[in-house]
């Protein structure tokens, strides 16, 4: 049973159309706080949203909270005095690697490295994922069939595998590393979008807006493309987390630069030392990695849930 | 394959008054289907089969039938969300034109004189959906809205209800700003509704409150025809009866035009002036509503109208009602002839009994036989060489055949035996039109004009 | 329609099913929710009784309780019995009351259901075959075992599991191997019955829908499939939750046909869960009416139908669109269903009803009994001072409406 929510009422002097714009977004935005509420309601994504915001902190306080390394702040300032330093020596919280570049100074700057990965990977993706599967859905016919061929050759291949193989052939570097992700990734989204647009298309509303004679531009702005975001988003911030993941990955097979201050490749550099009982620089790394894409796996989890149609609109 | 509308009895034409808003004429929509790695087009859904009808104004036109008929597809064809693969759609045609039109329709283009060309080209260019002038197709957009079975459904779930009901007039630039919400603050009044429910999304409402914003948004344009497509059927009675009596408020003061689409016999009933009653993508019958109801002029309106549950009447006994058998046939490959035949309680021999029909009564009724068949050539729907397991077998099918006494039997006209082998032919009817039977009425029924009406043929199963 | 005359009504000894005082509890994150509230009706062997309510009044929570379906949680039995007699031996189980195992005996044994989606309630990986089969199994495994000529009291050891559809693979191939000759005897009852339960129906052709798959079939003989499965193992009553619902109204008259018949041959009790009042006409006894959540009224079908009482009930009458009432005159009943999350003390109508007054926003009207054999929760039937209230409180008195209402007439 539905029951009006008497979340907004319009009394009689405020019928006043000039006010009823501004109430309008102010309504809009209440939904949205609505639906922020319903995400948080859950322990587990609050966690995520903590473990994210943390990292976001690190990241934008980088220079503050440490000194930045000249001339380039991505390197590890050796101190060669004191390679392979257990955590807390000398002054180095988390220890040393083998080179002597601090472990928390490689943690909170590649934390910047990490956000720069997965956002830019993750936002180029989702504009083209997002254009290549809008256009393959509405046009549909040979359009479609064409793209998405194109789109399941991609999908054939391993992420891994395939990312690896790119950023192998363009040569080892951060850079080439982005590349190589959104190369891979994009196809995903193309998928994801174009199959909900097909599923939104056939809904007696989008028929309604036709009926209406709207133009197809803005029945796509208007009432498909709001109505198929959703999976988009939720699969967007799980990628925020997989893509350092396999970012990670690719750079501990040595696909970045040397002694970058990336997480794999820390995680790379304190391989050989795990023998020797120089455990720190693998495992602080390691856990770095583990909470990101953990943290974020949790909001994209939450999102997935309160965004449900099923609950969604209560 | 068209059938002018012959005028009977009082010279009234069957189903208009002054004009028509829409006049369909032998309206088609067929879907491929298509099979294999190729795609090949193997068949088609035949969900409207050619359908004749007039809209008249001002009044409301029900149309009734059982899911799968294609009423649904009928009603999303009139209004333009679905285009027709064949057959013309008319709008707005006065009697002169519409006069016109019905002549020239069957005259091919080559044999057209120079004045005739320029009437029909006229005619299309202002008239015919697929080939209006797009200011004639404002026009047409603007006078024919729809209202969704699921208002639910059909309401924008991220939009509020200011955007859903204004956006038509934002489409047709009718107005903006504060007229622009002035405008839907009067439309949500029309409807039951108020200012307080502007700012509001879809799933606030209750479903007969999605209902009347349905109906608000098709009212905005100020249509003069709405395509109503089951509107209460999703809803409780009480609210039924609430969104009825607005719909008969809105006709009256507003002077709409309704095609009520439904499946509930007793809803078109009280809403409709005429009705049509339609079955596999055909209409069986269509008359003014009363008559219909008191006096069917087709045993599939009978049937529809002895199964449904009334709280009338004193007779609790229905052995004397008319019941269907068997179930509806795949639109894909529908019934030869009469669609109904197969399942109708009345038929007779002339009903385009095809050999397919054969196997499925034999299925039933003598299995044994319908086993023994062990290959089938076709060589038309109406003749076939069957060749069975056996010369005992055959011979056992051809005495049954010969010898049966069913409307399907009377519709042999060659059988021969040879061997194992069955040769059957049957009378080749074809398509049955809609033709009027009586003053205003039409029937797609060949009993419909006989003396004893629609009645079990007297050499009845 | 059953045999069963009204007279009958005072002899409280022979019921078949009593709800007895039920309330069902929903515990959701906005409040609990009072589904059910305290309802109380009986079901007599072989009759049908209709109950009859709008979206939300609680008729299907209140026939899934009847075999214990709710789930809990979110859902709650707070209060009452369900008591189900056996006619033959007079004792009595409380549904809501006894052991799961008990309750899962009695379920398909001797209270079956049908559903409004046929498509759901059937397995569609699943032959219909099988899934008859697997009735059969549950419920007769030793009328199947004599049928093929086993003893029960002997029978090799996997036979018993091979009976009750039980059985996995394995110890099947097994039993197949060892006991080729029994192993296809019990097939052959097993198939027997199955295709003995399907032709009850109507089914034309039972042994090719036998060895079918749903999907394969339509929506009529979906319906006549799972009356056949309900009705397999002879139920003494059949809970049919808007079976026809969701058919066109040609199949729906054959499948009412069907269901009819089957309780004529058979003495089945049937309680029809419906909203669809003009249906309740043609076949049922005796009629009930839920309003959010409570029961208004009862009595015969067709006297209910003929002079209802309560207002809603007269209300949801009007309202039903017929050729005699003037084109937009339905009587529509203002408003709508209150929430029923921790509702006050009141009649839930009142708030919609023509008749209501002080009283009826204070107190819960409770089941007065009226000739002939009815009743109706409505303060307009009750004494002022059995309220402990003042006169102008309660609405208009009446004792018995005789209502020649417009639908009463006949066109």
């Amino acid at each position: 049973m539905t029951m009006t929510s008497e979340n907004v009422t319009i009394s009689s002097e405020s019928q006043h159309p000039r006010k009823l714009r501004s109430r309008a977004s102010s309504v809009r935005w209440a939904r949205r706080r609505e639906v922020m509420r319903e995400v948080l309601r859950n322990p587990l994504t609050v966690i995520g949203v903590v473990i994210i915001t943390l990292f976001l902190l690190m990241a934008a306080m980088a220079p503050l909270l440490t000194e930045a390394n000249q001339p380039d702040p991505y390197q590890s300032p050796r101190d060669w005095a004191n390679i392979d330093a257990a955590p807390g020596v000398e002054g180095h919280v988390l220890g040393t690697d083998s080179t002597g570049g601090d472990v928390l100074y490689g943690i909170i700057w590649g934390s910047r490295l990490s956000l720069q990965l997965s956002l830019t990977v993750v936002i180029s993706t989702l504009i083209i994922g997002t254009f290549v599967g809008s256009v393959a859905a509405m046009r549909g016919g040979r359009i479609d069939n064409f793209l998405m061929r194109v789109v399941d050759v991609f999908l054939a291949i391993p992420e891994l595998i395939f990312a690896l193989a790119i950023a192998a052939i363009l040569g080892p570097s951060f850079r080439n590393i982005i590349l190589a992700l959104a190369v891979v990734f994009w196809v995903k989204y193309a998928r994801i979008i174009r199959g909900e647009i097909i599923r939104v298309k056939q809904t007696d509303y989008v028929a309604a807006a036709r009926v209406v004679g709207d133009s197809t531009w803005n029945v796509y702005r208007k009432d498909v493309l709001p109505n198929a975001v959703t999976p988009l988003v939720v699969q967007a911030t799980l990628d925020m987390g997989n893509v350092v993941l396999i970012g990670a990955a690719l750079s501990y097979i040595g696909l970045a630069q040397a002694g970058l201050t990336e997480w794999g490749a820390m995680v790379s550099a304190g391989q050989s030392g795990i023998l020797a009982g120089q455990w720190w620089v693998s495992t602080f790394a390691g856990v770095a990695i583990l909470l990101w894409a953990l943290a974020f796996n949790l909001v994209g989890d939450g999102l997935r849930d309160a965004l449900d149609p099923k609950t969604e609109g209560r | 394959m068209s059938i002018t509308e012959q005028q009977l009895g009082n010279g009234q034409p069957a189903t208009t008054s002054k004009s028509d808003v829409m006049t369909l004429r032998d309206v088609t929509v067929h879907y491929p289907v298509k099979e294999g790695v190729l795609q090949r087009v193997t068949g088609a859904v035949r969900a409207v089969d050619g359908v004749d009808l007039s809209i008249p104004r001002g009044q409301t036109l029900g149309l009734v039938g059982e899911s799968g008929c294609g009423k649904t597809t009928l009603g999303r064809v009139i209004a333009g969300l679905v285009p027709a693969t064949g057959g013309d759609i008319w709008f707005d045609l006065d009697e002169a034109a519409k006069a016109q039109m019905e002549r020239l329709r069957s005259v091919p283009e080559k044999s057209m004189s120079a004045e005739d060309k320029t009437i029909w080209s006229h005619l299309e260019a202002n008239h015919r959906l697929g080939s209006m002038t797009r200011e004639r197709q404002r026009v047409y957009r603007r006078n024919c809205q729809f209202v969704f079975q699921d208002a639910f459904a059909s309401l924008n779930p991220r939009q509020l209800v200011r955007d859903i009901v204004g956006r038509p007039l934002r489409v047709y630039h009718e107005a903006s700003g504060e007229d622009l919400d002035l405008k839907v603050i009067n439309l949500l009044e029309r409807v039951g509704l108020g200012p307080q429910h502007l700012l509001r999304y879809p799933h606030q409402f209750s479903g007969g409150q999605r209902q009347r914003i349905s109906i608000a948004r098709a009212l905005a344009l100020n249509p003069e025809f709405v395509v109503l497509d089951e509107p209460t059927s999703a809803l409780d009675v009480s609210v039924q009866a609430q969104i009825l009596n607005l719909l008969v408020e809105l006709q009256e003061d507003l002077g709409l035009t309704y095609l009520f689409i439904t499946h509930d016999l007793g809803v078109v009933q009280h809403m409709s002036d005429y009705l049509a009653v339609m079955y596999l993508g055909r209409i069986a019958e269509i008359g003014p509503t009363a008559e219909v109801f008191h006096d069917p002029l087709h045993p599939y309106t009978k049937v529809l109208r002895d199964s449904n549950p009334s709280l009338e009447g004193d007779e609790l006994d229905h052995s004397a009602h008319l019941r269907l058998t068997g179930t509806v046939p795949n639109p894909i490959d529908p019934p030869q002839g009469c669609r109904l035949h197969p399942r109708c309680p009345v038929s007779t021999s002339e009903c385009g009994w095809q050999v397919d029909d054969m196997f499925l009564s034999l299925e039933t009724s003598t299995p044994a036989s319908f086993e023994a068949i062990s290959r089938v050539e076709r060589s038309s729907p109406f003749a076939a060489q069957l060749v069975m397991d056996d010369d005992v077998a055959a011979l056992e099918l051809f005495t049954e055949i010969q010898n049966s006494r069913s409307p399907f039997g009377g519709a042999v006209e060659n059988i021969e035996l040879d061997g194992a082998n069955v040769s059957i032919r049957l009378r080749e009817v074809e398509e049955i039109p809609l033709i009027p039977v009586a003053p205003g009425r039409m029937s797609s029924c060949l009993l419909a004009g006989r003396p004893d009406g629609i009645r079990p043929p007297a050499e009845s199963r | 329609m059953s045999n069963v005359s009204v007279s009958d009504v005072n002899n409280s000894e022979d019921w078949l099913l009593r709800v007895d005082d039920l309330s069902v509890h929903f515990h959701t994150p906005r409040g609990v929710v009072q589904a059910v509230d305290h309802v109380s009706f009986e079901v007599r062997p072989g009759e049908t009784l209709a109950l009859v309510g709008e979206t939300g009044c609680g008729k299907s929570v209140t026939a899934r309780s009847i075999m214990k379906l709710v789930p809990e949680p979110p859902g709650d039995y707070a209060s009452g019995k369900v008591m189900l007699r056996n006619p033959a031996t007079g004792a009595v189980i409380d549904m809501l009351a006894a052991p799961m195992d008990q309750v899962r005996a009695t379920r398909g044994d001797r209270i079956a259901m049908i559903f409004q989606d046929p498509g759901k309630a059937l397995n569609p990986s699943l032959t219909i075959g099988r899934q008859l089969a697997e009735v059969f199994g549950e419920h007769r495994a030793q009328m199947l075992l004599t049928n093929a000529g086993i003893d029960p009291a002997k029978a090799p050891l996997g036979s018993k599991s091979v009976a009750s559809q039980r059985a996995g693979v394995i110890r099947r191939s097994f039993f197949n191997l060892t006991h080729r000759g029994q192993s296809r005897a019990l097939q052959a009852a097993v198939d027997a019955s199955v295709i003995d339960a399907l032709s009850d129906t109507g089914i034309p052709n039972p042994r090719k829908v036998m060895s079918s798959y749903p999907h394969e079939l339509s929506g009529g003989m979906k319906q006549r499939v799972m009356i056949a499965q309900a009705l397999a193992c002879d139920p003494d009553l059949l809970i049919a939750d808007e079976p026809t619902t969701a058919l066109d109204v040609t199949i729906q008259a054959r499948i009412l046909d069907l269901i009819n018949d089957m309780q004529q041959r058979r003495g089945t009790a049937i309680l029809y869960i419906t909203h669809d009042l003009s249906l309740v006409r043609q076949f049922a006894d005796r009629l009930a009416v839920m309003y959010a959540g409570r029961l208004v009224e009862s009595g015969p079908a067709l006297e209910v139908l003929r002079s209802p009482q309560h207002p809603y009930t007269q209300g949801l009458l009007a309202a039903i669109p017929r050729a005699g009432t003037p084109r937009g005159q339905l009587a529509a009943i203002a408003g709508s269903v209150p929430q029923l999350i921790d509702p006050p003390p009141q009649c839930h109508f009142s708030s919609r009803c023509s008749f209501s007054a002080q009283a009826c926003t204070n107190h819960v009207p409770g089941l007065i009994p009226l000739p002939v054999a009815r009743e109706v929760a409505c303060l307009r039937f009750t004494d002022a001072a059995s309220l402990g209230v003042n006169q102008e409180q309660m609405p208009s008195h009446v004792d018995l409406i005789e209502v020649e209402s417009a639908e009463a007439v006949s066109s």
